[in-house]
């Protein structure tokens, strides 16, 4: 699969303070990366760097192959973006920012704005003045107008902010149907559950780097396996796999077993069998982008 | 770049003030000629004419307003990182922006202008175009003023434009242009007699913004001491330099 945004070794100063040290990582055409760092890591300012806003000290931007930087603009042509809030006239309507920035023919022109309008749900709002507009109904107009042009490359800043739980699914599906057709998404939020149903790529970046590129898949997978184990006498069951010198993990209100050799899981199982514990249920428990998170965070403290 | 020039003009056509702006200065216009008509003695109707019924006050009042915003308005709104992360560059939005306030400015002198005259027709028939006023056809007096006063306008509003860049808001930006023109409009006879003292003096940029009186009464190149060429090269070149300056710091400007 093509990339289709690649950063190397991206360093930024302000003033005496280093925000990024050697940023690198890649994105895949088609793929959702999360953007995921704790306040002050500099994800905007990456996001910044990205979309030429910013002057850098080192390091290479390219999307599609073609350099990017605060003086080489071209590519920005396939680009959208919501950067930290939406910038909105506030003597426009909705649908005059649309008319605004949209390119393309008449008809063209017509049915971005009709499509855009019907997928961000703003058909109830867009005719009237954005000064009205709420803070939800700012942040759907801020990325509507990144998506607009339907553009190959749409980075999005916290684009959850602000909305409800309906608009942030609807969101989701948006972004999730626009990736299948080859729209590649670079997102941050700090709402790390929802970015974990999007996303295909984690990017965890701490103190002014990316500490781990990895994919979801990875993420949920990494590590050793836990598997929790539900029973209707779980004091029974505890003492049954205490006597088989199986060992349960600490902290836990249910029965959890790390798998430390490939039979563990079938040791357990049989040891509760062997005294008549009823197993009502076993699951395997998956890493969140959360965990990780905190574990970054923890990792980060620790150096 | 005609994108971003079509993109600007729909921002000002859009916005309520530049409306208002223009309804203001027709308003005026007519307030004075009305003062006129009944006040025949004190507000004479040819001066009134000549002065275009306060239109070209009214017209720099609202043009030092428009302009003061319409870069301080990107970064006020948040709207400036959208500007700038298409594949446009900043001098291009800058550029776009500058060539707005110009074509603003032409549009309202057009307009200030043509009510001038609707209203020496409409309603003083006896102002005579071709009466000699200071010794020149009524009609060139005015239109010599005019160009005098474009070209003054453009020099206070590179400077208004530098400070829209200088200012997070635009009511900084307003005050300045505002306290620059009104400081002129008071201060010149003070500045001519420093001119009279220190020659040097006649070169700041205050000078030139004398350029409408000087053009329709030569004499007054005895008192800033600058010919006509003079004067107008020093307002280009204050113009550019301004405007230049304005530009440096919008490309500085973090986003």
């Amino acid at each position: 699969m093509a990339t289709e945004l690649k950063v190397k070794d991206l360093h930024k100063f302000f003033g005496r303070k280093q925000v990024l040290n050697g940023v690198d990582f890649t994105v895949e055409t088609g793929h959702i990366a999360a953007l995921v760092g704790p306040n002050g890591a500099g994800k905007s300012t990456i996001m910044k760097a990205i979309l030429g806003l910013i002057t850098t000290n080192g390091g290479e931007v390219t999307i599609a192959g073609h350099a990017v930087s605060i003086t080489s603009h071209q590519e920005l042509d396939n680009v959208g973006a919501l950067i930290e809030y939406p910038g909105i006239y506030p003597f426009l309507t909705g649908r005059q920012h649309l008319d605004l920035f949209v390119t393309g023919t008449k008809a063209v022109k017509k049915a971005k704005i009709d499509w855009v309008v019907q997928a961000m749900q703003m058909g109830g709002y867009i005719d009237t003045k954005a000064k009205s507009y709420s803070l939800g109904m700012k942040q759907k107009l801020g990325i509507a107008q990144a998506l607009l042009n339907r553009p190959k490359l749409v980075i999005l800043d916290e684009p959850m902010n602000g909305l409800d739980p309906q608009a942030v699914k609807n969101l989701r599906d948006v972004i999730v149907s626009l990736a299948k057709g080859g729209t590649t998404f670079l997102i941050s939020s700090h709402i790390l559950s929802e970015l974990e149903k999007l996303a295909d790529t984690v990017l965890m970046l701490n103190g002014g780097r990316i500490v781990q590129q990895t994919t979801m898949h990875e993420l949920q997978n990494a590590g050793t396996k836990v598997f929790t184990i539900h029973t209707v006498d779980d004091e029974g069951a505890r003492a049954a796999l205490i006597n088989q010198g199986i060992q349960i993990l600490p902290g836990n209100k249910t029965i959890a077993i790390a798998l430390t050799e490939e039979d563990s899981l079938d040791k357990a199982l049989r040891a509760l069998i062997n005294v008549n514990v009823t197993i009502t249920g076993v699951n395997q428990v998956k890493h969140d982008l959360e965990g990780s998170f905190l574990d970054m965070i923890k990792s980060g403290e620790a150096k | 770049m005609g994108t971003l020039i079509k993109q600007e003009l729909f921002k000002l056509v859009h916005k309520k003030g530049t409306w208002i702006g223009a309804a203001l200065i027709v308003l005026v216009q007519f307030g004075i000629a009305a003062l006129a008509k009944m006040q025949g003695k004190i507000f004479g109707p040819a001066d009134m004419f000549q002065s275009t019924f306060l239109g070209t006050s009214m017209t720099l009042f609202v043009l030092i307003a428009s302009t003061a915003s319409i870069v301080s308005m990107e970064f006020q709104y948040g709207t400036v990182k959208q500007l700038l992360y298409r594949k446009f560059y900043r001098s291009q939005v800058f550029l776009s922006k500058v060539c707005v306030v110009v074509l603003h400015m032409l549009a309202l002198f057009a307009l200030e202008l043509a009510v001038t005259f609707a209203i020496k027709f409409a309603i003083f028939p006896q102002v005579d175009l071709a009466a000699k006023y200071m010794g020149t056809p009524a009609w060139q007096y005015l239109l010599i003023g005019q160009g005098g006063e474009i070209l003054t306008a453009l020099l206070l509003l590179s400077f208004v434009l530098l400070m829209s860049t200088l200012f997070k808001t635009n009511a900084a930006a307003i005050a300045c242009g505002y306290v620059g023109y009104f400081l002129i409009s008071m201060a010149s006879t003070l500045l001519l007699m420093v001119i009279a003292r220190w020659h040097w003096v006649k070169w700041n940029p205050f000078t030139m913004l004398m350029l409408p009186q000087q053009l329709q009464s030569p004499d007054i190149a005895k008192a800033t001491y600058l010919s006509n060429p003079e004067m107008i090269g020093g307002l280009v070149v204050y113009t550019v330099v301004f405007t230049l300056i304005a530009y440096l710091s919008f490309r500085k400007r973090n986003v």
